[in-house]
């Protein structure tokens, strides 16, 4: 029996918000990530992801609830190097150069060591002069990227890591993303992106309106709310620049009608069915918890 | 996830870190060091308002010159200015949500006002040295103890302008809050007497406000408390307006600081 990575159990956290009004952000979180999972966090803005994030990492005191990061508090794991993060409202200095930043943070962690292999590692090496104001959004988040893995963490929270990069650069992001998860780091991240959690997670935590709503292995969740779907691949010869042939097309849903099929839809699969169906019953005011 | 990524996570040993904290306070100093804009402030101007004002005027000021009295007025200058910069900047920083990505080092919060305490001060301590060298082979003249005990007030009070700095910063958010800051030096300044003497309704006025008091207690020493365009300010006096806004400062950094932790 390992210690988890994360325990946490009862976690709630309310909010004032400016007309004095309280808004509860989570509400009765009970969550266990074992060492070298791959988790995401998915659900709409305002959910409660960020709150959570906040609280496991020990920059949020939670209202009721425990957590413990591998056996520690939050803050003494923080502390200890061993878990790190990537968060949607940290901030970069504009007039530090992307190796300063990288610099300065090493000097705090005490691992100057880690400099050069963390820039090499996010790609930042040939950037390493640049001052962080004439990077790109995408370069900037690769630099936080780096500035997580400086001390070496176990497990690394991302708090919609790819927010404001390109499809290029969010591709990119995540093939580092892997290749490090493919070192034995536990990675959990948050994301509104369907296609990132259906790509990259073992386990998809379903977040909304500050409570768990699902939580199992992604593909798990794809199925149970997203339904089934058929899927074939059409002889090459059909499928042209602009999609598959209409009038082949018509011959397969004249083929299929025997069988009682119809509505036949050409579709990637996703998870946004199952998105949709459970946040979208209660989509009303949410500008209150979204934070 | 494999079983040898499991243990290799678990049981690896970790030496518990030090932080480096000179290290990080030495890049900070370098960054802040290359805002031309702000140098040209901190050290540019009141050298340049010396040379301007000052330079050659040997008219008789209690144990100095004229000279030795301005170039106390326009260290005072920059020198607040430096530790209201410094200062303001670390408030914005932290707003910006670089803070945030300290809080996940192992850095303590206090160890952070210490760096940026001592960045003030080192800032604080270049205009000082500046204008008091070209003082020195310029003809500014005083008593040995007007030089040391000014110096040393000018440097030690810019600490009173940092808790300004902060205080200002907190109250006015965001990115402009620097420029507000440093515009009210300049006000200020006018107002406690570091451009130019006052007489009259402006000096009544310009004796309750937070820089006349920290300037005239630098040039106390030389001056012995008399005013350049007659009057005499009792030592009481200085020392009053040098306390009063210490704490009217510190209130203010402290409601700030209150009132942007109530928000996360």
């Amino acid at each position: 029996m390992t210690t988890p990575a994360i325990h946490a159990s009862g976690l709630r956290k309310s909010f004032r918000a400016t007309d004095g009004t309280t808004v509860v952000a989570v509400d009765d979180v009970d969550l266990t990530i074992e060492p070298g999972e791959i988790v995401a966090f998915l659900g709409p803005n305002g959910a409660g992801k960020t709150t959570t994030v906040d609280m496991l990492l020990g920059l949020t005191a939670p209202d009721a609830g425990t957590i413990e990061v591998y056996g520690t508090s939050p803050a003494e794991a923080v502390r200890a190097g061993r878990v790190s993060a990537v968060m949607q409202t940290g901030g970069l200095l504009n007039d530090f150069t992307v190796a300063e930043t990288v610099r300065a943070i090493a000097a705090l962690h005490g691992r100057p060591d880690r400099v050069g292999l963390v820039l090499e590692r996010t790609g930042l090496t040939g950037l390493a002069n640049r001052r962080v104001e004439a990077c790109s959004g995408g370069e900037q988040q690769r630099l936080k990227f780096a500035l997580a893995l400086v001390p070496d963490p176990d497990l690394v929270i991302l708090d919609e890591p790819t927010t404001g990069m390109d499809v290029g650069a969010r591709q990119e992001f995540w093939q580092t993303m892997r290749a490090d998860a493919a070192l034995g780091r536990t990675i959990v991240f948050a994301t509104h992106y369907l296609a990132e959690a259906d790509e990259f997670a073992e386990r998809t935590v379903l977040m909304n309106r500050g409570r768990i709503v699902h939580d199992a292995a992604t593909s798990d969740v794809r199925a149970a709310y997203g339904g089934r779907t058929l899927t074939f691949r059409p002889p090459a010869e059909v499928v042209g620049a602009d999609g598959i042939d209409a009038a082949w097309l018509a011959r397969v849903r004249d083929a299929l009608a025997p069988l009682g099929i119809s509505d036949l839809e050409v579709s990637a699969a996703s998870l946004e069915a199952a998105f949709l169906a459970l946040t979208q019953e209660n989509d009303d005011d949410l500008i209150g918890a979204a934070r | 996830m494999t079983s040898t990524a499991l243990t290799a996570t678990t049981t690896r040993t970790r030496t518990a870190p030090r932080p480096a904290m000179v290290a990080y306070a030495r890049l900070d100093l370098r960054r802040q060091l290359r805002d031309r804009m702000a140098m040209f402030f901190i050290v540019g101007l009141p050298t340049f308002m010396y040379l301007v004002f000052g330079l050659g005027s040997d008219d008789a000021v209690g144990s100095g010159n004229v000279a030795m009295y301005i170039m106390i007025s326009m260290a005072c200058y920059g020198a607040v200015t430096a530790t209201t910069g410094i200062a303001g900047s670390a408030a914005t920083e932290q707003m910006m949500g670089w803070g945030r990505q300290l809080g996940l080092t192992p850095m303590r919060p206090l160890a952070f006002v210490a760096a940026k305490a001592a960045l003030a001060m080192v800032a604080a301590a270049m205009p000082v040295t500046l204008i008091f060298a070209i003082g020195a082979v310029t003809g500014a003249r005083g008593a040995w103890s007007d030089w040391v005990l000014g110096a040393a007030i000018v440097w030690l009070g810019s600490a009173l302008f940092a808790l300004y700095g902060l205080a200002v910063s907190l109250v006015f958010r965001g990115a402009n809050a620097a420029g507000i800051a440093s515009g009210f030096i300049v006000i200020m300044a006018f107002l406690g007497g570091l451009f130019t003497p006052m007489s009259g309704v402006m000096l009544d006025i310009g004796r309750f406000t937070p820089l006349y008091g920290y300037a005239a207690l630098a040039r106390y020493p030389l001056t012995d408390g008399w005013l350049p365009i007659g009057g005499h300010d009792p030592l009481w006096l200085p020392i009053a307006n040098v306390a009063a806004w210490t704490v009217i400062f510190s209130l203010l950094a402290m409601w700030g600081v209150r009132r942007s932790r109530a928000r996360t």
